[in-house]
């Protein structure tokens, strides 16, 4: 059997586990992967320098027995996750907490961007095809816009400028996205390019092109940086309920929202989308059936990178107001969205939100503790990996619960075993 | 029955290969010979460039992280898990191998501390997809994206900035030695011996010139290149030797291509496997620290300094077909195009700069299409039960 066949049954198995069971994983994985960043905390800081510790174990002295051990942390953990995920809400357990508040408002900036990355990677999964290169997607669909907008601003101004530019935007987003997803898709169909390593090498040719083309063309001579001229205010997606230096709106949220349930639509109520399913499930009974699978994979790799530019657009119009070079890892984020999503478009949005605490919780944490913003990295690759072995947490619920309880069900769950048979057996054993 | 079309494809992608091969090669042949013709056009600049002795030593400079990855990669593959972390090992390596290179000013403890690093992410890895069988795709990605993550935090952590301070670098031969030339003070040419008789000594002259040029040419490449060069060439014929003419690389290749036949002969295919993907991170260890060290910094932002190198050397051997000499050739060849970049932008042939940087990934892109599907192990990304228990 072919790797690919391998990895279209795993990600078979990802989908066909029931949905409970699916949410359970993930929770378990983004709880599981909470506690080791808690430790790497720990650790990291026992390795830093501070003036006084945070936070220090010491080993319980009953009836006066002499301390045996005590060990001074720079950083406090519990402080860093109460920071994370209280503080990127802006504290709603605190009174007069206003739902509009600054962290609130760049969770849900994150989440407007995050959604569409996220949508980009399930898509493009659910086709059995592994697209790494949202982040360069994303980019190229990124200064695209930027520029596409501030030629087109010039000729439209007001409210109506701003009803005319912004869609504007997103389809030349869109379509740059897409064509630079169809590459990758195009040289798997046509070529059998392993898809993984081309739309990684895409990643680093978009930041290199990009680079190149903001600092030799279309750099803003007004600035030190590597960035287009600013875009004026009525080119951007407004703010609505947010103050505008958030750089968030209610608007891009609700078109996110508008979008993850549409590719819901599209997979499930479409004869493309089932034909894209089919081809992520089961390509030889789909090619047997009709479906055209290069075409497939060439048309979901291209919708995928549309996505993903889409999601450059609505960073450009929403957050930055330009394009700059170095744009944050919203692609990568965007597998983790996914995964955590099990590529469920409707799961997506959830899962965006999630990440979204993270990423904004994490500023906030480095202001109140001192630990580096780079945690979400690690968090981000840690819940790809719990949640890519629910074997883990099977094995884990087996040793916990008793065995007529969790052991077979948890695995019936799925839909039964692996075709040999030997997967749902395996963990009896005394 | 299936071994038909296989062969076929196995021969059209060797024809593929070949070509590509004989394409580099054709390509450098004429390029010199351009550049001996007309010295002073664009391709007599070119051809200096690729030919100079400091070209070709930065060449294997570049090539020691991607190439010593690519090796562990074909260990893992070729044992059936297909290891596309080999990015996020390389990362935390370098890390490891400056920090405790700070700490200690030993090079040999911070070669074992990228070892270290990159064997412990390496086995957990290992324990995820053999162990509790994750998709072998995905958490090689994890162990990508943690690293990426990682390094960045740890350097933040303990000098306040994604980039660690500097240290020391890995020395030359001559820097370790101390009474060799070094590669500077060679001499341009030899002065052929004189016999007296006119044709003998005109014909001794041509011969004594040209092997001169060759044999200075060479003993300046190897006095230019540190000891990490020599350590990526040790490498590569000790992983040929292991993979080729050793017990453990027959179960390395078994296990990877049938894995019930190495089961049956009493061989636990989960320890071969294990033992491959740890010799993995052992390998890719060696090229981080060899990276970190080579610059003596190691730099977190972005995509840190690895910048993919991990992800070449996917590449470089499968177009090198698994075998640790060809992953090598491969690697030198998306080197090469690096190295000659540098005295292109002193000679001004004007490519810009961002543009130059991402010729090797184009490249990548531009030999993944034309080599196509690479036959992989049969039970590579497999996970196999054994059926006793």
């Amino acid at each position: 059997m072919s790797v690919r066949d391998r990895a279209r049954r795993a990600l078979q198995r990802l989908v066909e586990a029931s949905a409970t069971e699916r949410a359970l994983i993930s929770l378990a994985s983004l709880a599981a992967s909470i506690l080791v960043g808690a430790g790497i905390v720990l650790v990291a800081g026992r390795t830093a320098t501070c003036e006084e510790a945070a936070f220090v174990l010491a080993t319980p002295r009953p009836f006066g027995v002499p301390e045996l051990a005590s060990a001074g942390f720079c950083y406090d953990p519990v402080a860093v996750f109460d920071r994370l995920f209280l503080g990127a809400l802006g504290d709603p357990a605190s009174p007069g907490w206003d739902p509009l508040n600054g962290r609130m408002a760049t969770t849900l900036r994150e989440t407007a961007v995050l959604v569409f990355t996220g949508l980009s990677v399930a898509l493009a999964f659910r086709a059995g095809v592994f697209n790494i290169g949202t982040q360069g997607q994303l980019v190229v669909g990124a200064l695209a816009t930027a520029v596409a907008v501030l030629w087109a601003a010039t000729f439209v101004a007001g409210v109506v400028g701003t009803v005319v530019l912004v869609p504007f935007g997103v389809l030349v987003g869109a379509a740059f996205g897409g064509l630079y997803g169809a590459i990758p898709g195009a040289l798997k169909a046509y070529a059998d390019a392993n898809e993984v390593v081309t739309t990684i090498m895409l990643n680093f040719i978009a930041s290199g092109v990009a680079l190149y083309l903001v600092r030799s063309v279309f750099k803003d001579p007004a600035s030190p940086a590597n960035q287009t001229i600013p875009l004026p205010d009525h080119a951007l997606f407004p703010p609505l309920l947010f103050a505008p230096q958030f750089g968030v709106s209610i608007l891009a949220l609700l078109f996110g929202l508008l979008a993850a349930g549409g590719v819901f639509v599209l997979l499930r109520r479409t004869v493309f989308g089932y034909d894209l399913r089919a081809s992520g499930l089961q390509p030889a009974a789909a090619e047997y059936g009709g479906v055209d699978a290069r075409r497939t994979v060439v048309a979901s790799m291209t919708l995928s990178g549309a996505l993903g530019g889409i999601g450059g657009a609505v960073y450009v119009l929403m957050v930055l107001g330009k394009f700059q070079t170095d744009v944050p890892a919203y692609g990568f984020d965007g597998i983790t969205v996914a995964i955590l999503a099990g590529n469920n478009p409707l799961g997506v949005a959830l899962a965006a939100f999630l990440f979204g605490v993270l990423k904004s919780g994490t500023t906030v944490v480095q202001f109140a503790t001192d630990v580096p913003p780079q945690l979400v990295g690690v968090l981000r690759g840690l819940i790809i990996l719990f949640v890519a072995m629910p074997e883990f947490f099977r094995l884990l619920g087996r040793r916990v619960l008793p065995r007529n309880r969790a052991g077979g069900d948890a695995v019936a769950a799925d839909g039964g075993s692996e075709p040999d048979g030997t997967d749902s057996r395996r963990g009896e054993e005394p | 029955m299936i071994d038909a079309p296989r062969a076929t494809v196995a021969r059209l992608v060797g024809g593929r290969r070949g070509t590509i091969a004989g394409a580099t090669v054709a390509v450098l042949v004429a390029l010199g010979a351009l550049g001996l013709l007309f010295p002073a056009s664009p391709a007599g600049i070119l051809a200096r460039a690729v030919f100079a002795a400091g070209t070709v030593a930065s060449a294997l400079r570049l090539s020691v992280p991607i190439a010593l990855a690519a090796l562990g990669g074909i260990f893992a593959e070729k044992s059936g898990v297909i290891n596309i972390g080999l990015e996020g090992l390389l990362i935390v390596a370098a890390f490891a191998a400056v920090y405790a290179m700070d700490v200690t000013d030993s090079l040999v403890v911070a070669f074992l501390a990228g070892v270290l690093a990159s064997t412990l992410l390496a086995g957990l890895f290992a324990v995820v997809c053999i162990e509790f069988r994750a998709d072998q795709i995905i958490a090689g990605l994890a162990v990508w994206l943690i690293a990426l993550g990682l390094a960045p935090f740890a350097s933040q952590v303990i000098y306040e900035a994604p980039n660690t301070d500097s240290v020391r670098t890995v020395p030359t031969v001559p820097e370790l030695v101390g009474s060799l030339p070094s590669a500077g003070d060679l001499p341009v040419r030899t002065d052929p011996p004189t016999l007296g008789v006119g044709v003998l000594d005109a014909v001794l002259a041509v011969v004594v010139g040209l092997l001169g040029r060759v044999v200075l040419f060479v003993a300046e490449v190897l006095l230019a290149s540190s000891l990490s060069v020599y350590l990526m060439v040790l490498a590569v014929v000790l992983s040929w030797y292991v993979l080729y003419r050793t017990r453990f690389g027959r179960w390395v290749h078994a296990s990877g291509e049938n894995p019930k036949a190495l089961d049956t002969a009493g061989v636990r295919v989960d320890r071969v496997r294990y033992a491959a993907v740890l010799l993995s991170g052992v390998l890719s260890g060696l090229g981080g620290a060899a990276l970190s060290l080579g610059l003596g910094q190691f730099t977190g932002n972005g995509a840190t300094m690895v910048n993919g190198k991990g992800f070449i050397a996917i590449v470089a051997y499968l177009f090198g077909n698994y075998n640790p000499v060809g992953a090598f050739l491969s690697t030198l060849l998306f080197a090469g195009l690096q190295a000659v970049q540098n005295p292109l932008q002193l000679a001004d042939i004007g490519v810009p700069d961002p543009l130059i940087r991402i010729t090797p990934f184009v490249m990548v892109v531009v030999v993944l299409a034309l080599v196509g599907r690479t036959r992989l192990p049969d039970a590579a990304g497999e996970h196999y039960e054994s059926g006793e228990e």
